[in-house]
């Protein structure tokens, strides 16, 4: 692995967290937060771990889509535009606030190992949270769905008294 | 390089802007941030036993995912309800229409 490319990784993984809080524009703020998922993902990427980074990037690509669908409807257009000079401040923020992370370690290393295979791990030892996890993802989908039916049925009421 | 000390950054970030942000994306949006940072925290304290690390970060991702949509469902509702979606102005509607109610009893 080339030196040095964990570190810029994490630089960029920081300045688009701050960008995603700070812009103002709904969708270049959707946009940092797209290069926050893709970062993190190269991130688990460079460390090992290939399926993780390929799961974060999936989940990561479905939650921008849908954002970048609603993101009209959760905003208004901002008063005045971000300037190009705080886009560049806060670019430089997130370059200094990740300084510590690259320099400095407050962690002492793990000396526990195991060489426990993820398909072992998912499907020997967690066999029962995965059908669960199944369970309760069934369940978030179709409490969205009432609750989304519900509030489309009482808006055409309100439309239909008026 | 710490990631411990990089998921502190992304979690004060993201603490940030949860409490300074008035907007409902950006809250949105800092939650996100969060949940990026225990995630980041879990996977790399767990880099020697990438197996069962990989294996319990992935089940972790499906009930983000699902929290998300969760948020995301019920940030629309409200937005469209009324009509902003801008917290303060969100209260303020609210205050109002509890106070006229009072009123009118």
């Amino acid at each position: 692995m080339i030196p040095g490319v964990v570190e810029l990784v994490s630089i960029g993984l920081v300045v688009s967290a701050c960008l995603a809080i700070f812009i103002d524009e709904a969708i270049y703020s959707v946009a940092a937060l797209a290069a926050t998922f893709v970062l993190t993902s190269a991130l688990y990427a460079l460390s090992g771990a290939v399926y993780v980074a390929i799961f974060q990037f999936a989940v990561g690509i479905g939650t921008l889509s849908i954002l970048f669908l609603s993101g009209e409807m959760l905003s208004e257009k901002p008063l005045n535009k971000t300037k190009p000079i705080k886009s560049i401040g806060v670019a430089v923020l997130g370059a200094i606030l990740s300084i510590p992370a690259i320099f400095f370690s407050i962690s002492a290393p793990s000396m526990v190992s195991s060489t426990t295979s993820l398909g072992d791990a998912l499907w020997n030892y967690s066999a029962v949270d995965v059908v669960l996890q199944g369970l309760v993802i069934l369940t978030v989908a179709i409490g969205i769905a009432i609750v989304l039916h519900e509030n489309k049925k009482k808006s055409k009421k309100r439309s239909g008294q008026q | 390089m710490d990631f411990v000390l990089l998921s502190l950054v992304m979690l004060a970030i993201g603490i940030y802007g949860l409490l300074t942000k008035r907007r409902l994306l950006k809250v949105f949006i800092s939650i996100e941030l969060i949940a990026t940072a225990a995630t980041l925290n879990f996977i790399m304290l767990g880099a020697n036993n990438l197996g069962i690390s990989q294996a319990f970060m992935i089940l972790a991702f499906s009930t983000d995912t699902a929290v998300s949509a969760v948020i995301l469902a019920l940030l629309v509702i409200v937005s469209k309800k009324y009509g902003t979606s801008d917290i303060s102005e969100i209260v303020r509607t609210e205050v109002e229409v509890e106070e006229e109610s009072e009123a009118r009893q």
